[in-house]
């Protein structure tokens, strides 16, 4: 089987991020990271390889430093890298077809990615995706199981958790997984690096990047959180109360 | 809060792709499974089973050791792993140290190719851990002068001796000890169950306490003819091991430097006195650039010697002045961030008195500060002074 698993590069969670001209500084982010959602599609990607004694291939569509991401994926035993340039990128909808062209063009059977990329949340590539293949698309999946012909998926419902049982072309979009991913050891990043990283184009992938009909008009920082207040001695008490109400509405 | 390592020159973008993802991998273990046990781990006195078994997983024993089943990575990959695993505890880091350069490293140079294949593959991999033999209760900074002996029996070796001081000795599958046969330094291999050996643990140390320590005491041990190791005479046996070790060290002080460093850097940045942070105080400030000037040249240096190792053109004296120098500094910067840290520096909220306590063995095993110095000295004047005889 062929498992092929959508990665995306994101500033780390803990990294600062700052913005200049109305856009994020890329420049100033000091640690890329895979994006947490798609580790969870990534670990449960090699827990189907190991069943099903398939192939992962792990796709990625970003700027070059998304490289190093595909080698650390290579390092816990993805076993081909794909590097999808995003040259002339500029909406998610152009992602999708790219990643959907990579997915045919590697055969793929099963797609696994996260349920949305921890820098813009979008949430649209897995189903997009699917919805360009025309195959089933289960999200905010925690596990993905394989037998007889069947991928058997867990995602929460209204009372708890469901059970869903698809089949054929499918892409699982991963909330957070029952297993962490895996730490590497020395004898997989060894062998990471010396697996190549296929680079391709969307000229290779033959996918027309049409002029996108969305644009970014500017990116801004989280409003700063307002300064704390402090009440000393019970006079206060009913104070407190209804600004916990109805302020910060905890209570 | 992912750790972001003081780096104030780069040093680490020096380093190989391979280097630095093993060192991600390392240090996202340390962060996530040792610092937050290493308080338990010390007020028990014990090396957690559970950090043997990481190691041997993620595969770093043995770092630099090529062929059966050993890692293979460069010996700076192998400084870096020091640094990362000591960022979390010198006692974490003396146990790799012990089992990679002082225990598998013999074997792996001076071993039959029978030995080399019976224990290595299982070193590397954690199952066994090793320990290493050569101080004795009398003979420290002098273990020239030991006093343990191995007889030929004929059909088996038979050894007596106590040895001192011995990192995992208690919990050890297998002890590298040198000891003198008709004279000459010998390393012999002495399993956990031959007859005659046994290996009491030493208890109330305050310091290294997630460290196992022991005495190895033989008493009549017989042990068979082909646990000898036989390729090598002398003290060039014991000395080719202390100088990987000790070059490891060199690497890992940085790591409790660093992790002192932080935590001082962080408190004095909180710490209000006087209506404001103590960090905005120049004493203070000064306390700090001083810890970050440190701490770059001892990065600069660590990197330069494990260029020279990997490319095989160093001396000796190039490990001791590098190992004498980052422990000092590192024990001085822990000592400077306890300061910093007023009362509160000596709780274990912080992990500055655990890695300044630690940092008083390190400095003393692997060769004293002094015996560095001694060595230094001998190589810039020709003149030995360890000892007044010629
Ligand atoms: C926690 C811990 C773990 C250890 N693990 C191991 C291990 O796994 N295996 C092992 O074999 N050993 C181990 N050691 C022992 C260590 O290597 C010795 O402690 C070290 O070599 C110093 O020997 P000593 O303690 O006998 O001190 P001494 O040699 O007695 O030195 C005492 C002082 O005298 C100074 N001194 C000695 N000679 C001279 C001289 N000629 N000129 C000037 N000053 C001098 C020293 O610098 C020092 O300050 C360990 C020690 C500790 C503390």
């Amino acid at each position: 089987m062929n498992i092929a698993v959508l990665l995306k590069q994101v500033p780390d969670t803990t990294a600062k991020i700052t913005i200049s001209d109305g856009k994020v500084d890329e420049n100033s982010v000091s640690k890329w990271s895979m994006s947490p959602y798609d580790e969870y599609a990534l670990e449960s990607g090699l827990q189907l390889k190991e069943a099903t004694g398939g192939n992962l291939i792990a796709i990625t569509c970003g700027p070059e430093r998304a490289k190093k991401m595909l080698t650390d994926a290579a390092a816990v035993g993805a076993d081909t890298l794909v590097h999808i340039s995003d040259d002339g990128v500029s909406d998610s909808t152009h992602v999708q077809k790219l990643l959907t062209a990579a997915v045919k063009k590697f055969d793929s059977h099963v797609v696994l990615c996260g349920k949305q990329a921890a820098d813009t949340n979008g949430g649209s590539t897995g189903p997009g995706v699917a919805e360009l293949l025309d195959a089933a698309c289960v999200t905010l999946v925690s596990e993905v199981n394989f037998s007889e012909g069947n991928f058997t998926t867990i995602r929460p419902s209204n009372s708890g958790t469901e059970k869903v049982i698809v089949n054929g072309l499918s892409v699982f979009a991963f909330d957070k997984g029952s297993s962490e991913l895996r730490r590497p050891n020395v004898r997989g990043i060894m062998m990471a690096k010396k697996k190549p990283v296929e680079s391709i184009t969307s000229g290779d992938l033959g996918v027309n990047l049409d002029p996108s009909n969305v644009k970014m008009n500017s990116q801004n920082p989280p409003p700063e959180k307002p300064a704390g207040q402090k009440f000393e001695g019970a006079e206060y008490v009913n104070e407190v109360v209804s600004k916990l109400r109805n302020e910060a509405n905890v209570i | 809060m992912a750790y972001e390592a003081l780096d104030f020159y780069d040093v680490d973008s020096l380093l190989t792709e391979e280097e630095r993802m093993v060192r991600d991998m390392v240090r996202d273990w340390v962060d996530e499974e040792v610092i937050p046990n290493i308080e338990i781990a010390c007020r028990d006195g014990v090396f957690p089973d559970e950090w043997r078994v990481a190691l041997g997983e993620m595969g770093v024993l043995g770092a630099p050791l090529k062929g059966y089943d050993c890692p293979g990575l460069s010996y700076t990959a192998y400084g870096v792993i020091c640094r990362e695993l000591e960022r979390g505890d010198s006692g974490l880091r003396s146990f790799a140290s012990v089992q990679g350069s002082l225990a598998m490293y013999p074997i792996w140079d001076f071993g039959s190719e029978e030995q080399k294949n019976y224990y290595l593959p299982k070193m590397a991999s954690g199952e066994w851990i090793g320990c290493f033999g050569l101080t004795e209760p009398d003979y420290g900074s002098n273990p020239g002068d030991m006093i343990t002996k191995a007889e030929d029996m004929g059909d088996h070796y038979l050894l007596n001796g106590a040895k001192m001081w011995i990192t995992n000795g208690s919990i050890a599958e297998l002890a590298v000890v040198w000891a003198k046969l008709d004279g000459v330094i010998r390393g012999f291999i002495v399993e956990k169950n031959d007859p005659g050996f046994s290996a009491p643990e030493m208890k109330g140390k305050h310091s290294l306490k997630a460290s196992v320590t022991s005495e190895l005491v033989f008493q009549d041990c017989k042990i068979p003819k082909d646990r000898m190791l036989p390729g090598v005479k002398g003290l060039r046996g014991p000395f080719s091991c202390l100088n990987n070790a000790r070059y490891g060290i060199s690497w890992g002080a940085l790591g409790s430097a660093q992790a002192c460093f932080d935590s001082a850097k962080d408190y004095a940045m909180s710490r209000i006195q006087f209506n404001h942070p103590i960090a905005s105080y120049q004493l203070v400030q000064n306390k700090l650039s001083w810890m970050l000037r440190e701490i770059t040249k001892g990065q600069l240096l660590a990197y330069h010697l494990g260029q020279k190792k990997d490319a095989g053109n160093w001396i000796p004296e190039h490990i001791s002045l590098a190992k004498m120098n980052n422990v000092d500094i590192a024990l001085e910067i822990a000592r400077v961030a306890r300061d910093i840290h007023g009362a509160n520096g000596i709780l274990d909220e912080y992990p500055i008195m655990r890695h300044m306590a630690n940092l008083e063995s390190v400095k003393t095993y692997e060769g004293t500060h002094d015996i560095h110095n001694l060595i230094i000295g001998r190589h810039i004047t020709g003149i030995q002074a360890f000892t007044r005889e010629a």
